[in-house]
């Protein structure tokens, strides 16, 4: 059965070189490349380390702690999944593992007037589509408890 | 860009513009190549190169004709081309290659081109993707971007930088909406502009936000539209027909991935990098610039040029504009021609076309006074440009 795009926000397409990240989420972890040889987180994923060129990167599981980089609320929909979800807030968040290292996300379940730029979050996970799990984000502490 | 081999920009031009202009591509292109020709006094055989970026902004509704480089110059009735490119960002690519072309001795006289066709609007794009069977697929560094819904370049360009911005430098609103109407004035005394009406602060704040913090009223207006600017070097530029304008400094920089999202520092991307290059190659400095011609696809990319360029210090740009400098008659007029959110979309053409048209002293109601040196900037985030040009 197939879903309409109205039904679903952009999905992936991942390549060999991406997939762990979206395979992890449907784990419910947060996983970003990393060199081997020196420790740089790499995001996104590359075959290399701009730091030490070694080709030798794995990815591994972060703690799903951040800091809110930048943010809008979106209020005009550009894809038809957003026409009935207005506002939402778009999220560039840093995550604590390296200085520079950022994810996009949204933040959720969390009032407008409480989300300000440099606030503490944390990840949660969800299911967005059959097999598309997001890592979203609320305000630290705020993370519904899971089994 | 020192010395006496110099690169001159002689001929200037534009296509009819406007939405639904009902032009293909190559129509616009050929109406921007034969003003730009007419103006400089020349004739396609002048011409040894062709450098051009044609696009349409956004998904491409079938059947469009592209503007090929080779291709035009043939059709446009040039001899052999020693130069042809195709190169982004915007029309700052086609005007680096330009010059560097003929600094280098590859080309003696290149037309450059900037070819927009209007997207569909964003009602026909929600309409056609609303009809997909199937979610879009998404591909690349955006796999990472577009499930979130950063879907739109006045999400990730604008308004992510824009608030960012604000939280580090306490720039407001306000401050926003002082650009946007003093552009707008100047759009007032441009016969060419699209948008002519006066604004006042309070109709900005009036207008719709996008994405906060951006407002309707922050973004440039897109068009069909075609601009073309001619270069030759100094020692050429004699036998043709205007008073040259002089290329003082030219710079090009790149810096991380091709997203925005992802870029190191939002407030200070590679304008920073372009303007610390520009500076490094001239004997100008800022406090030489006249006027200022920077990109206004939203309105936090001048501001970001502004502190860029070092008009103003970093994280002053919304004092500096609230005070009145960039308006007319202020210390740095900015956008004289109304910037691309009045005179419409041209990705950086128009601010070449308008630094020349002050050079030469030809803006009528807005020229600012005994112009000598023009700064102009395009695009912002991962990649841009900027050229500092002269009069004399």
């Amino acid at each position: 059965m197939s879903t309409p795009a109205s039904l679903s926000p952009p999905i992936p397409a991942p390549t060999p070189l991406t997939a762990f990240f979206w395979e992890s989420l449907t784990n419910r972890q947060l996983s970003i490349l990393r060199c081997q040889n020196c420790g740089n987180y790499v995001h996104y994923p590359r075959p290399i380390c701009n730091v030490c060129l070694s080709e030798d990167l794995a990815p591994e599981v972060v703690s799903g702690k951040g800091t809110l980089y930048a943010h809008t609320w979106a209020t005009q929909a550009f894809h038809p999944y957003y026409v009935d979800k207005l506002p939402y807030c778009l999220a560039v968040v840093e995550l604590p593992e390296q200085p520079g290292l950022r994810i996009t996300s949204n933040i959720i379940d969390t009032p407008r007037e409480q989300v300000h730029g440099g606030m503490a979050l944390e990840v949660v996970f969800h299911e967005i589509s059959p097999g598309l799990t997001l890592p979203l984000f609320v305000a630290e502490g705020f993370a519904p408890v899971t089994a | 860009m020192k010395g006496a081999d110099r690169v001159a920009a002689v001929g200037v031009g534009y296509s009819k513009t406007g939405r639904r202009s009902g032009l293909t591509s190559w129509q616009l292109a050929i109406q921007a190549a034969k003003a730009a020709l007419a103006d400089a006094g020349m004739t396609p055989q002048d011409l040894d190169g062709v450098a051009l970026l044609w696009g349409v902004a956004g998904p491409a509704p079938a059947g469009l004709d592209i503007v090929e480089p080779m291709d035009f110059g043939y059709m446009l009735g040039c001899g052999p081309l020693n130069w042809y490119g195709e190169a982004g960002p915007a029309y700052i690519g086609p005007a680096i290659q330009a010059v560097a072309a003929i600094k280098s001795g590859m080309a003696h006289t290149v037309l450059t081109l900037r070819i927009i066709r209007q997207r569909m609007s964003s009602a026909e794009q929600l309409a056609s993707e609303g009809a997909m069977a199937q979610p879009m697929q998404v591909g690349g560094d955006a796999q990472f971007t577009a499930p979130f819904g950063s879907v739109s370049p006045v999400q990730s360009i604008a308004a992510l930088p824009a608030q960012r911005h604000m939280d580090l430098f306490g720039t407001t609103e306000e401050q926003f909406g002082a650009h946007v109407v003093a552009q707008r004035h100047f759009a007032t005394l441009n016969e060419d502009a699209i948008f002519r009406d006066p604004l006042t602060i309070e109709d900005y704040l009036n207008s719709r936000y996008i994405s906060t913090p951006v407002r309707l009223l922050d973004c440039d207006y897109p068009v069909d539209s075609a601009s073309a600017v001619i270069y030759t070097s100094a020692e050429r530029a004699k036998d043709f027909k205007q008073k040259p304008v002089f290329v003082d400094s030219a710079s090009y920089s790149s810096v991380k991935y091709m997203t925005f999202e992802n870029i190191d520092d939002m407030t200070q991307s590679s304008p920073f990098h372009a303007a610390r290059e520009l500076w490094k190659r001239t004997d100008l400095t800022p406090a030489d610039v006249d006027c200022a011609q920077l990109y206004d696809g939203f309105t936090i990319i001048v501001f970001q040029w502004l502190e860029a360029l070092g008009l103003c210090g970093v994280g002053e740009s919304g004092p500096f504009v609230a005070a009145g400098n960039t308006a007319l008659g202020g210390s740095m007029p900015v956008n004289t021609d109304g910037g691309a959110c009045n005179v419409g979309r041209r990705h950086g053409a128009n601010f070449c076309i308008e630094s020349i048209h002050q050079l030469r002293g030809e803006a009528g109601a807005r020229q600012v006074p005994d112009a000598k040196v023009a700064v102009w900037a395009n695009a912002v985030g991962p990649f841009s440009g900027a050229m500092l040009m002269t009069s004399e």
